[in-house]
């Protein structure tokens, strides 16, 4: 009986083991595929990048750290790196965040000051974003920068609401962002206040059902969760016996969410907290209440904004009791020093608002067409699928707002309310009055504009200097027109403020719509003393006064291109759009009575601009001398079927205020067959003899670093390339550089998210060998630098420098990472309040966010990282994002979004005559734009981006976007696809295994013969993978390639453990198989 | 064969083959829900599903043969305990990228959560079926007469 029971058991451990040894296989095959992820998540490496050190081909010699980052003896210092951080965050939010409102100058308080702090959210301060630019690791607390002089990150981690969360009756899961810190403590200078205790623990009580979390996201249906004073009460019933000590001031915190995947939606509330106006981004019952508890409280009340969007402060602006508003963004880990600065007075605010603040952002034009939409007869006519990724077919909005977009709809309409003209005053689109349409009730506070604890005058000084020229070969313009603006500090105080010049191009009513005011260029002063004063030249590109008119008849058989209508030009500077536009109607004379807050003539100035000085048509040929006509006219839906949309015009608001668009039907045969995808038709049988596949010239990749663009040598180097390894690169080259033998590439992963700093870890940095690198052993490895505010932050500083100085830390930060492509900055401009990831873009306004983009690439660039902004271009909401088609004019796609990347693109302010500066990567987006996927659209990525910017670089798609459509995609000038996931296989990915790959728009699955007869195709692959390379030779991956580069696999814990596993569990099988055959036979015997 | 003479590793076996089975068609379902999600490898993952539950069949039939001592059924279990395992990493890793991208920036994927879902209900089949498999190892296939 014994033996058989031993036979049993023999047996069984034989199935256990050979149970655990499968299981081992198959958890060993995910860690082995999903590697270059885990090790970023982990900290380990799995695979390293090794070159041998020559004097021949010396490694690390083109890029490195700043010296004060470095120790003595070269390696990094990780301790002056997060100081440095530290610093470069607080001075980011003390000159980013804006203040509002100062009545009585309530603000600064003085040091010492006993505070309350009220809102939940002053308690779990909204960082960042749960997904996309999320503040990671430990962070510093308003409550700590208020009141504490050091560091508590120990205990002090910043947390991430589970983005899956869909309400807050059931309380949410929030995750820290990081399980410990270990590392260093470090000194700061807070604002040296009192904060009352006993609210901190209440809320620090609340949290616990309540669950906020430092990084969250919009909901459709939104929750601010904003504890009402009965749970106040509920916890602590004598909560207001602490206000007589604390109550020197009461702040009370407000915050609305921003990340990827959703948005605020119109009328997307929960039910029961009686929000003031029924929408999202409108305050709730409670978070008013915990205003009237501030007042309880203190008689200094100040209200903080923590958001990335316009939220609706009308009833606190116009509340004589409310002293103080400040809006601070998502600030980021450390961006509450520089918050406690400004309370503090320390520095005095300077920064400018990055969008309009609306007191009803329905009244946006925008909101009209917003959300989820679908055409009536999807089903029948939409055969195309979701993709890999599940998308909607059959979603779209339809842009009829036009150009007016943000501060531009109620500026212009302001403008027209006042000339009198265009039907404005009518109250169609007015949501504070059912009477009239006034400015007055409308908006809350301006773009642009921002307070300071001193006053400042702006005075021109002289003429502005006109540079006109046209060059005589290519008849690129040059056009420039700088502003010497004398600011002076006329307050007691000393400060920084923005200078921002607008301008407003000349209307005839039925025309090209104009808008009455744009912004056109900005810097930043210096500190200016008490009476000091400096002046300022800004330059003014003045492409971007000119319109686009698309109907204009080139005379070449094209249509559409800038024009400049003869006519008297206006330009200003001013607090923000609003104050700038008051200027110019003082200028012409406008009746004041009529105008919401006073203009100043003098600080307008006019040109007339005549034929013979800036001809009509001089921006009808771009920079590089392309010639500019219509590229997108399957933008508009009017295109395919004429007079259905009516686009907003000034000529007559209330005709044409946008009707919401929420039931087309899709009747044209060319519009049909573009939204299924059948935008490019393969050939099979070109003569592609002449195309050079697989040459043997004897050069490798490493050699190419510093070599132009068009220098021959790279033909050569291409030529090196099989077809097969070109149709790898653009498949797989997205997030790595894959191996191909022939010109001396290994695997490599080299991409990273975000904006606001590199999503990897010290410790896993994907360069490890670089001499600077940070071990895992350091106290300090597990800093992960993604630390930076949201990026509507570093739009309101409307400072150039320190724009550029993030970009150079983030640059630094890569050097540290081992990353050298960084996905971002966002670039997309705030369509509307309501587009869940305004967080991770700058700006309703393309030239605020062009310099802004532009300034931080070039900056990266320096230390070698590659920053490729996205998503190229039109995700206006993140609502069905993946596919959704925008319908628009294409004087709106070039005037509002592409203007935003044509400035960052073109890099014009950087350029030499020896160097044509610009971004070097960028990544395209999930959306369409009109009909054709983005990623498709020759127009978009070839005509305009590549032809008229001038773009030579790393087009990467989103993550696995539009792999049906392969062939267009490579067509279009899209350089390579996102496969994460897929690469950093280490060589298991084939063009023919990957399940992304399989189900092309053709029928068929990709394949390495599969463009074998399209020689257009096999030029544009050349093309997409020269820059592409063009592009790694540019970054920092340089300093690590020479002769002698391959990768080496490393013993990683997570590896060996699987390893063991497997082993152990296999001798234990074969053993417990061997005991059981030997007890059967033994009883045979 | 009489019923009545089997011991708990038939039971086991049994209940083991009817997982499998199912796991195998909720595999086959996860592929063919969307033509994007398809498992490339599908067929292979199905074959090896289905051969798996053949050997759970013989290491439930052959002990009423060859007695509880059988060689042959024991090494029957080892091959189906591989070969479910064989299915559902196949199927498993395929989908790692669509289950990140669910917990992530993709939540709003409905039709990927709907093959999360079946995928998930294959898994636990095949997983369940393969812990029978092991209990039913550590005991008899047949009762055995003094």
């Amino acid at each position: 009986m014994e033996k058989k029971k031993r036979k049993a058991l023999w047996r069984g451990l034989s199935s256990l083991m050979c149970f655990i040894l499968a299981f081992s296989i198959l958890l060993g095959n995910i860690l082995e595929a999903n590697a270059g992820t885990i090790d970023t998540y982990l900290g380990t490496l799995s695979e390293v990048t090794v070159s041998e050190n020559t004097e021949e081909n010396p490694l690390y010699d083109k890029f490195a750290p700043p010296a004060e980052l470095l120790n003595e003896d070269g390696t990094g210092n990780s301790t002056a790196l997060i100081q440095a951080a530290m610093d470069l965050n607080r001075r980011e939010v003390a000159e980013g965040a804006v203040l509002l409102k100062n009545d009585n100058n309530v603000l600064p308080l003085s040091s010492g000051s006993n505070v309350t702090l009220l809102g939940i959210r002053s308690h779990v301060n909204l960082l960042g974003s749960s997904f996309g630019v999320k503040a990671q690791g430990p962070y510093i607390s308003l409550e700590q920068a208020l009141s504490q002089n050091r560091t508590d990150f120990a205990n002090t981690i910043t947390t991430t609401q589970n983005t899956n969360a869909t309400s807050r009756e059931v309380a949410t899961s929030v995750n820290k962002t990081m399980e410990s810190w270990t590392g260093e403590e470090f000194d700061f200078e807070g604002a040296g206040f009192n904060v009352n205790p006993t609210m901190v623990e209440i809320y620090d009580k609340l949290n616990e059902t309540y669950n906020h979390a430092n990084n969250e996201n919009a909901e459709e249906v939104y929750n601010p969760g904003e504890p009402s004073v009965e749970e106040i009460a509920a916890v602590n019933g004598s909560y207001q016996d602490s206000f007589a000590q604390y109550g020197d001031a009461a702040i009370v915190v407000l915050g609305r969410p921003s990340a990827e995947s959703k948005d605020f939606l119109p009328g997307g509330i929960a039910e029961g907290l009686d929000f003031e106006h029924d929408e999202p981004l409108s305050l709730t019952q409670n978070e008013l209440d915990a205003v009237e508890l501030a007042k309880q409280c203190s008689d200094k009340v100040i209200v903080l904004i923590s958001s990335s969007s316009s939220v609706e402060i009308g009833t606190l602006k116009n509340d004589p009791e409310v002293d103080a508003i400040m809006w601070i963004g998502a600030p980021g880990c450390y961006g509450m020093l520089g918050v406690a600065d400004i309370l503090c007075g320390r520095v005095s605010p300077s920064g400018g608002l990055f969008d309009i603040f609306t007191t009803y952002n329905m009244s946006a034009p925008a909101m009209q067409n917003m959300g989820k939409m679908y055409y009536t007869n999807t089903a029948e006519e939409i055969t195309r699928t979701g993709g890999v990724l599940g998308f909607v077919p059959g979603a779209y909005t339809i842009e009829a707002e036009g150009i007016y977009v943000g501060y531009r709809y109620y500026e212009t309409r302001y403008y027209d309310a006042v000339a009198g003209t265009g039907n404005a005053t009518d109250p169609t689109g007015a949501y504070a009055s059912t009477t009239e349409w006034n400015y007055d009730n409308e908006v809350t506070y301006g773009f642009g504009y921002g307070m300071s604890y001193t006053d400042f005058s702006f005075a021109f000084e002289g003429e502005p200097q006109f540079d006109i020229s046209t060059d005589p070969e290519t008849g690129a313009p040059n056009a420039y027109a700088t502003f010497n603006v004398r600011v002076t500090n006329t307050g007691d105080v000393a400060g920084k403020t923005p200078v921002q010049i607008y301008g407003q191009a000349p209307y005839t009513p039925g025309g090209v719509e104009k808008s009455a005011i744009q912004l056109l260029n900005f810097e930043k002063s210096s500190e200016l003393q008490p009476g000091e004063s400096e002046v300022i030249p800004v330059k003014v590109d003045l492409q971007y006064i000119a319109s686009y008119d698309e109907t204009y008849d080139n005379g070449d058989g094209t249509t559409g291109t800038y024009i400049m209508d003869p006519g008297d030009y206006y330009f200003s500077v001013g607090n923000g759009a609003h104050d700038a536009l008051n200027h110019i109607m003082a200028a012409q004379g406008m009746d004041a009575t009529r105008m919401v807050g006073a203009g100043n003539a003098q600080q307008a100035y006019m040109v007339n601009i005549t034929e013979d000085f800036i001809s009509k048509t001089m921006f009808s040929v771009s920079k590089t001398g392309y010639p500019i006509h219509n590229q997108l006219p399957y933008a508009d839906w009017n295109y395919y079927q004429p007079g259905e949309v009516t686009y907003l015009s000034r000529t007559d608001w209330a005709g044409t205020y946008p009707k919401s668009y929420d039931a087309m039907t899709l009747t044209n045969e060319e519009l049909i067959n573009n939204l299924n995808g059948k935008t490019y038709t393969l050939q099979t049988s070109d003569d592609t003899s002449d195309i050079v596949w697989g040459a043997d010239n004897g050069i490798q990749f490493y050699e190419m670093y510093g070599v132009p663009y068009d220098d021959p040598k790279w033909d050569q180097l291409l030529d090196q390339l099989t077809l097969e390894e070109a149709m790898y690169i653009f498949s797989f080259g997205g997030p790595s550089i894959p191996g191909a033998d022939s010109i001396g590439t290994v695997e490599t992963y080299m991409t990273e998210n975000a904006g606001n700093g590199i999503a990897v870890a010290l410790n896993a940095s994907k360069d490890p060998n670089a001499p600077w690198a940070i071990p895992a052993s350091d106290v300090n490895g597990s800093w992960h630098p993604e630390v930076f505010a949201n990026a509507p932050i570093g739009a309101s500083t409307f400072n150039p420098e320190l724009m550029y100085e993030l970009g150079v830390f983030t640059g630094i930060e890569s050097l540290f990472t081992g990353i050298n492509i960084l996905w971002g900055p966002g670039l997309n401009t705030h369509r509307h309040a309501y587009n869940g990831r305004n967080g991770e873009y700058y700006s309703e306004d393309p030239v605020l966010s062009g310099v802004a983009a532009m300034e931080f690439a070039i900056g990266a660039l320096e230390y070698g990282l590659v920053a490729a902004p996205k998503h190229f271009a039109f995700n206006d909401q993140e609502s069905e994002r993946g596919g959704v088609s925008p319908y628009m004019t294409e004087q709106r796609a070039r005037e509002v979004e592409l203007r935003a990347y044509q400035i960052a693109f073109e890099a014009t302010k950087y350029d030499t005559e020896e160097y044509d500066a610009g971004m070097r990567g960028l990544m395209t987006s999930f959306s369409k734009i009109g009909s054709i996927e983005c990623t498709t659209s020759e127009g978009l990525m070839t005509e305009i981006l590549a032809n008229e910017w001038g773009f030579i670089g790393y087009a990467v798609t989103d993550i696995y976007d539009d792999v049906d459509l392969w062939t267009a995609v490579l067509n279009s000038g899209t350089t390579c696809f996102d496969t994460r996931g897929q690469s950093g296989f280490y060589g298991a990915t084939t063009l023919e295994s990957s399940n992304l790959f399989q189900n092309l728009i053709e029928g068929v699955g990709l394949n390495a013969h599969l463009i074998d007869g399209d020689a257009n195709l096999q030029l544009k692959l050349k093309d997409a993978v020269h820059k592409n390379i063009y592009a790694w030779t540019e970054s920092h991956l340089m300093n690590r390639y020479n002769a002698t580069t391959h990768t080496e696999s490393q013993m990683t814990w997570w590896r060996a453990t699987y390893y063991a596993v497997g082993g152990i569990s296999a001798v234990l099988m074969v053993a417990s198989a061997a005991m059981y055959v030997l007890s059967s036979k033994g009883k045979k015997k | 064969m009489n019923i009545k003479n089997q011991g708990p590793a038939f039971y086991c076996n049994v209940l083991a083959a009817i997982l499998g089975i199912a796991g195998v068609i909720l595999t086959i379902v996860s592929s063919t829900m969307t033509v994007d999600n398809a498992l490339p490898n599908i067929t292979v993952l199905a074959v090896a599903g289905i051969i798996g539950v053949i050997l759970v069949a013989v290491a439930a039939y052959l002990p009423n043969r060859r007695g509880n001592s059988d060689l042959i059924s024991a090494a029957a279990v080892l091959g189906a305990i591989a070969l479910y395992m064989y299915t559902l990493g196949g199927a498993a890793i395929q989908r790692v990228m669509l289950i990140a991208g669910l917990f992530s920036y993709n939540a709003n994927n409905t039709a990927g959560w709907n093959i999360f879902y079946v995928s998930v209900a294959a898994w636990v089949c095949l997983l369940v079926g393969i812990v029978f498999l092991i209990i039913g190892s550590f005991t008899k296939s047949v009762k055995e007469t003094a």
